[in-house]
C-alpha cells in the first residue's frame, strides 16, 4: 500500500516536472517543430515546389543542382545540404581540414594553467560541451560559449578575449570537436519564465526587417533559404548554428558564429551588433533552440 | 532659297537635337547599368537576372527582370523607390525610401530598366 503511494507520488511528480519543463518551452517547441516541418516540405520536391518556394530559379537549376528528399539531420550542412556543386568543392576541402591545428590548439589552451594556477577545466569539467549554449542564467541572462569563456579568464584574473577569432575560435574548435565525438546533440533549455522571454525576444529579431535594406535574417533564411545571392545559396535557418566555429575561405581563418553575423548584419544594410551585446546573445539563443536536436557538426569549412 | 536654308537649318538643328538628346540618354543608361551591377550602389544584380542583358553571376532571389521596356516610367520608378506601394510583401528593399539611392540615381536606373526587353 505504501509502495504503491510511493510509486503514485512519484509519478505525479515526474508529471509536474515535465508540465513545468514543457510550460516554458512549449512555444519554442512549436516553432522547432514548424520549422522542421517547412524545411522538410520545401526541399522535398524543389521542382515541383517551384511556384511556392523556388519562383525565380531556372527549371534546370532546380533539376541539376538542388538536391530534395532532405531529411531533418541533412539540414546541419546549411547550404551543402542541398546545393550539388558546392557540396563537391566542399568535400575536396574536407579532405585536408584546414582546422585541425586549430582544434589541436584548442586543446592546448583547455589544458593549461592560468596565472593563479587554475585552469578552464574548473569552469568547464568536460569539454564536449558545444551543444549546450547558449544557455539561459537567471542573473546574466543568455550565455554564449563566447560569453561563458570570456566569464572564466575574468574570474580567474585573466584578460577576455576577442569573441570573434584567434584563441575563441580555437578553444571552441575543441570542444565542437569533442562534442561531435562523443555524439553530443543540441540541447538548448528554456526553463524559466525570464528565458522564454529572451527566446522570444531573439525570435522577433530573427524575424524583424532591419537596416537599410528592410531584409529580415527570415527574408533569406527561412523564405530566402535555396535561393541565390548572387551564385550564393542562403542556408536554411534550421542547422545554421550546429558547426561552428568554421574556416572561412573568405577570411582564410577560423571564426566563431559571432563572427559570421556580422556579414550578414552588413547584407540587410545595418550597423553590425556587437559579439557580447543582449541583441547577439539573445539572437543566438533562439538560432540554436531551432537546431535542437541535431548532431554537432563542428568545426566546418564555409565559403 | 531662305526658306530651304532655315529648313535646312532646321533640320540639322533638329538632328543636333536628337543626337545630343541620345547621347545624354544612353550616358544615363550607362550610369544606371552600373548602379544595378555594383555591390556599393543598387546591387541588383544580388538578386536579378536581366534578360538579353550579360550580367555577372546574377542571384534568384528576385525574378528575372523581362519586358520591363513595356512599363511605364512611373511604375518602374516606384518599384524602385518603394516596392511596398505595389507589394505589401516585398522582399525587394524600397532604396528609394530609405534613402539609399537618391532621385537622380533612381532616373538612371529605370533608364537601363526601359532598355530591357
Ligand atoms: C541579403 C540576404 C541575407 C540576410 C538578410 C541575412 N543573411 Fe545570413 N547569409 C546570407 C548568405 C548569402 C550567406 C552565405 C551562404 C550560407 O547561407 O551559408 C549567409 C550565411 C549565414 C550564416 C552562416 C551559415 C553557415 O552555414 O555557415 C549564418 C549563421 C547566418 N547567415 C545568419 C543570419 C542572421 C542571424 C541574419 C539576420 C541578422 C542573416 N543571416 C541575414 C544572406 C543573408
Ligand atoms: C534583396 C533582393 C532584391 C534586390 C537587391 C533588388 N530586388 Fe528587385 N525584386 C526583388 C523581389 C523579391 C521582387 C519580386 C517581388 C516584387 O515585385 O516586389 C523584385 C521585383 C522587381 C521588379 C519587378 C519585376 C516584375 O517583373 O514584376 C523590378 C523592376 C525590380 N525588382 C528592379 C530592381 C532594381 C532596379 C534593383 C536595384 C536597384 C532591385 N530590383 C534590387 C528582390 C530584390
Amino acid at each position: 500500500m505504501i509502495r504503491s503511494i510511493a510509486k503514485v507520488s512519484a509519478l505525479g511528480l515526474l508529471a509536474i516536472s515535465i508540465l513545468g519543463a514543457g510550460g516554458f518551452n512549449e512555444q519554442a517547441e512549436k516553432d522547432r517543430k514548424a520549422l522542421i516541418e517547412y524545411m522538410q516540405k520545401k526541399f522535398s520536391d524543389p521542382l515541383k515546389n517551384r511556384a511556392s518556394q523556388f519562383p525565380y530559379s531556372t527549371d534546370k537549376e532546380l533539376k541539376e543542382n538542388i538536391k530534395g528528399g532532405l531529411k531533418f539531420e541533412d539540414f546541419r550542412l546549411g547550404s551543402y545540404a542541398f546545393n550539388k556543386s558546392g557540396k563537391e568543392q566542399y568535400d575536396e576541402i574536407a579532405e585536408m581540414p584546414p582546422y585541425e591545428d586549430a582544434v589541436d590548439e584548442g586543446e592546448e589552451l583547455y589544458n593549461k594553467k592560468f596565472k593563479n594556477g587554475k585552469s578552464f577545466k574548473e569552469c568547464f569539467p568536460k569539454p564536449d560541451i558545444a551543444g549546450d549554449y547558449p544557455m539561459y542564467d537567471a542573473k546574466k541572462g543568455v550565455v554564449t560559449l563566447s560569453s561563458a569563456i570570456n566569464d572564466c579568464l575574468k574570474a580567474n584574473g585573466e584578460k577576455p578575449w576577442n569573441m570573434k577569432k584567434g584563441k575563441m575560435a580555437k578553444l571552441e574548435a575543441y570542444f565542437a570537436y569533442q562534442s561531435k565525438e562523443a555524439g553530443k546533440k543540441f540541447n538548448i533549455k528554456i526553463d524559466s519564465k525570464e528565458a522564454q522571454e529572451a527566446y522570444e525576444r531573439g525570435k522577433k529579431e530573427y524575424y524583424s526587417q532591419r537596416g537599410y535594406l528592410k531584409l529580415s535574417c527570415a527574408s533569406c533564411h527561412v523564405q530566402g533559404a535555396g535561393k541565390r545571392v548572387r551564385a550564393e545559396y542562403m542556408s536554411p535557418l534550421l542547422g545554421q548554428v550546429t558547426h561552428f566555429p568554421v574556416y572561412r575561405l573568405k577570411w582564410e581563418d577560423l571564426g566563431t558564429l559571432e563572427r559570421r553575423m556580422v556579414g550578414c548584419n552588413k547584407d540587410q544594410g545595418e550597423n553590425p551588433h556587437k559579439a557580447n551585446s543582449k541583441w547577439m546573445k539573445e539572437l543566438l539563443y533562439f538560432m540554436a533552440y531551432m537546431s535542437n536536436g541535431m548532431p554537432v557538426d563542428g568545426p566546418d569549412i564555409r565559403k | 532659297m531662305q526658306f530651304a536654308k532655315s529648313l535646312l537649318a532646321g533640320v540639322v538643328l533638329c538632328g543636333m537635337v536628337a543626337v545630343s538628346a541620345t547621347a545624354s540618354e544612353a550616358d544615363l543608361v550607362k550610369k544606371g547599368e552600373k548602379i544595378f551591377n555594383t555591390k556599393k550602389l543598387g546591387n541588383c544584380l544580388a538578386c536579378h537576372d536581366a534578360n538579353g542583358k550579360k550580367i555577372n553571376s546574377p542571384g534568384s532571389f528576385g525574378p528575372k527582370l523581362q519586358y520591363l521596356s513595356a512599363w511605364p516610367e512611373k511604375a518602374l520608378y516606384d518599384k524602385v523607390y518603394n516596392p511596398y506601394t505595389t507589394n505589401p510583401i516585398s522582399a525587394m528593399p524600397p532604396f528609394g525610401l530609405n534613402g539609399w539611392l537618391d532621385d537622380e540615381q533612381i532616373k538612371a536606373v529605370v533608364a537601363y530598366l526601359k532598355t530591357i526587353k
